[in-house]
């Protein structure tokens, strides 16, 4: 028998007498999530794993009746680690599609590796430059722009305490921190605020009591904090130990929400005004039912982190239903411009830009007397959506594929 | 001025905490003759082991006093159980014990106390501050000052001053010659090892109100740890004590004037005074 009489009979058998397991294996779409699972922020990994893949499983791991393959890498909050991960996850895995990190400056070291590898990229963080100087046609931000958080912050909270002028800033020294402090004290300036201080500390700062000293020092009448994660933890402990709260408010800008507040007692947490991009009593019915399975699951409610990995693989698998195609291309193209009723309300996504448009959330931490629970941490007192005004808008061109 | 006063005050006060943790690590370090990774994690467990204490059985300063000895006690077991049976196998052994032990502590805490961090106050007699005058300073941050300077006192004035300390400081220079006069020098390295591992519990237990309690906590005291023992000179327990303060006031005056460089000023100083004294401040080897 020759060769060609091999394969073409080869052929026949696989058409003939195998199309039932063809059809059973339709090829899987690879999703990466790229999660910290070490070094800074390894604590917020694992929950970030949970959301995303809560997300899917909504879906029984199929995205238009093809089976989902969901992998996890570590980031390391190193962008060197996360970078090669995200390769070898492409190249290797074959994944188009990338969700994560958890850090603005590792995120935007992916953002440039999926430009560069043609692949669907969605973050959530506080730098504004993914949708902003640094933006493109692959990645999208999730997180509400710094200038939002900002102004729903600073307007709300100068609402509720109009004499406190004087505000000293502790702020992380990276991407993330520098993107909300630009934009605080832009609205600061319309309500007439003085910045008496602004100091900035590095990433994973644990000794907080010099920062502190220096800024009772200032004797501010509200703190400010533009950090995340343990060092808001850490640097709202230390203002406490050092009698600033609760006699003076602190506000932690851009707050986890319950993954930080439950690391401080109800004393620490007594005068403490929180800027959040999700709460766990959001009034949504996706947040309701998001809410209802994660506490069923995993016995506590779930915090910013798990609900914008929950939220971003959301507006990705949105993205897929109005595209009907898996191909990176159509999925962009369909989340440009998209508009649906989500995890925290109406979300849209700039086309221009690539920033989700979405409400921002601003909470009072309640006294221990009004607490329900021992999670009932704090109450939503406004939520604000206010753009990017577009003399801030530093995406000129997003560019093509 | 106030504000460098009170910042100078403030880097006394966490460098007592540096010295505590450097002179604890120093010890062990001058008996294995190579660094004791899982000293952070007992730090850890130090504080861990106060907030059990204070759960159940009420009383900060009874806890103050049971959850070191804890640490000491598993130092002991630690020193009687691994580390001995290593002495002869080589440093390389110990070296991979001590950084297998580290990261078996550390996912042990997360197994018995959880992977969530949380905070611990100060009892009531020790909340709030008090004025000084040139700053308003934190009573608990004055009292942690107070006993980890005693602490410190005390550990130098036994090793100074007692026939075992002196023992104890002979055995660190030279383990054969101490042999040969007839002392037993594993019972000497056993109660060396647990004194070191009783005062990175104490350390731990005594910053768990300031810093809070995270399974990470650790990992973030043992490098500076580390720092100190270099600084001061390895197995020198007053360089540990000197580098401890010294690293604490150079970290907090820097904050008062640039904040940035707050924690690279650690790593700083440390480069600086090797560069002109490899051995350390106070270092001989």
């Amino acid at each position: 028998m020759k060769r060609r009489e091999v394969l073409k009979i080869g052929a026949a058998a696989a058409g003939l007498g195998f199309p039932a397991i063809i059809r059973a294996q339709p090829k899987e779409i690879v999703i990466l999530g790229i999660w910290p699972a070490t070094g800074a922020f390894s604590d917020v990994g694992p929950i970030l794993d949970r959301g995303m893949r809560m997300a899917l499983e909504e879906r029984d791991m199929k995205i238009l009746g093809r089976p989902v393959r969901y992998i996890v890498r570590d980031s390391a909050t190193q962008a060197g680690a996360a970078t090669r991960r995200v390769e070898e996850a492409v190249d290797g895995e074959g994944a188009k599609f990338v969700i994560g990190p958890w850090s603005s400056g590792v995120a935007l070291a992916v953002s440039e590796v999926a430009k560069r590898k043609k692949v669907f990229h969605y973050f959530s963080g506080g730098t504004e430059d993914i949708s902003g100087a640094r933006c493109h046609r692959y990645s999208f931000q999730w997180a509400a722009s710094p200038y939002t958080a900002a102004k729903t912050v600073v307007d709300n909270f100068m609402k509720a305490n109009p004499k406190a002028r004087r505000w000293h800033l502790l702020v992380a020294d990276y991407a993330f921190g520098w993107s909300v402090e630009k934009y605080i004290k832009e609205v600061g300036k319309t309500h007439g605020i003085e910045f008496v201080g602004a100091d900035r500390h590095p990433l994973g700062e644990r000794e907080f009591s010099n920062y502190v000293q220096k800024a009772a020092a200032n004797r501010p009448d509200a703190v400010a904090m533009i950090n995340f994660g343990l060092d808001a933890v850490s640097g709202a402990r230390e203002i406490f130990n050092f009698g600033l709260t609760p006699k003076v408010p602190l506000i932690m800008t851009w707050s986890s929400g319950v993954e930080e507040l439950v690391q401080l007692t109800p004393e620490i947490r007594e005068n403490i005004w929180v800027g959040s991009n999700f709460y766990y009593t959001a009034d949504t019915p996706v947040a309701k039912k998001f809410v209802a399975a994660y506490n069923a699951k995993f016995g506590n409610p779930p915090g910013y982190a798990p609900s914008a990995a929950y939220g971003m693989t959301r507006m990705m698998l949105h993205a897929f239903d109005k595209a009907k195609s898996s191909e990176v291309r159509d999925v962009i193209a369909a989340l440009e411009g998209i508009e649906v009723e989500d995890l925290v309300g109406r979300m849209r996504v700039d086309a221009k830009t690539h920033q989700t448009l979405r409400p921002y959330f601003f909470m009072r931490c309640k006294p221990k007397a009004k607490m329900a629970n021992p999670l009932d941490f704090a109450a939503i007192i406004a939520t604000g959506d206010t753009p990017l005004p577009a003399e801030y808008a530093a995406c000129k061109d997003l560019g093509g594929f | 001025m106030n504000l460098l006063l009170g910042q100078i005050l403030n880097g006394i006060a966490t460098g007592m905490l540096y010295a505590l943790m450097g002179l604890g690590l120093s010890l062990i370090t001058g008996i294995l003759n190579i660094p004791n990774f899982a000293h952070g994690a007992l730090f850890a467990i130090g504080a861990y082991l106060l907030v059990t204490t204070v759960g159940l059985i009420g009383n900060f300063w009874l806890a103050l006093l049971i959850a070191p000895l804890g640490v000491a006690a598993l130092g002991l077991l630690i020193e009687y159980a691994g580390i001995r049976r290593l002495y002869a196998a080589g440093h390389d052994y110990q070296l991979l014990f001590t950084f297998g032990l580290a990261l078996i502590l550390s996912e042990g805490i997360i197994v018995v106390w959880g992977p969530v961090g949380f905070s611990h106050l100060p009892p009531p007699i020790l909340r709030g501050g008090v004025d000084l005058g040139f700053t308003f300073y934190p009573k608990y941050r004055l009292f942690v000052m107070v006993v980890a300077g005693l602490l410190v006192l005390a550990t130098w004035l036994f090793l100074e001053k007692t026939r075992y300390g002196a023992i104890m400081r002979a055995g660190i220079e030279n383990k054969e010659m101490v042999s040969l006069l007839g002392i037993d020098i594993h019972r000497l390295f056993t109660a060396a090892f647990a004194l070191g591992a009783y005062l990175a519990g104490i350390a731990g237990a005594l910053t768990a109100p300031i810093r809070g309690i995270n399974p990470n906590m650790g990992v973030d005291m043992l490098g500076i740890a580390f720092v100190v023992v270099a600084l001061g000179g390895l197995g020198n327990l007053l360089g540990a004590i000197a580098a401890g303060l010294l690293i604490g006031v150079a970290q907090a005056v820097v904050a008062a004037y640039w904040t940035e460089a707050s924690t690279a000023v650690i790593f700083a100083v440390m480069a600086l005074v090797l560069l002109v004294r490899p051995q350390g401040m106070f270092g001989i080897r």
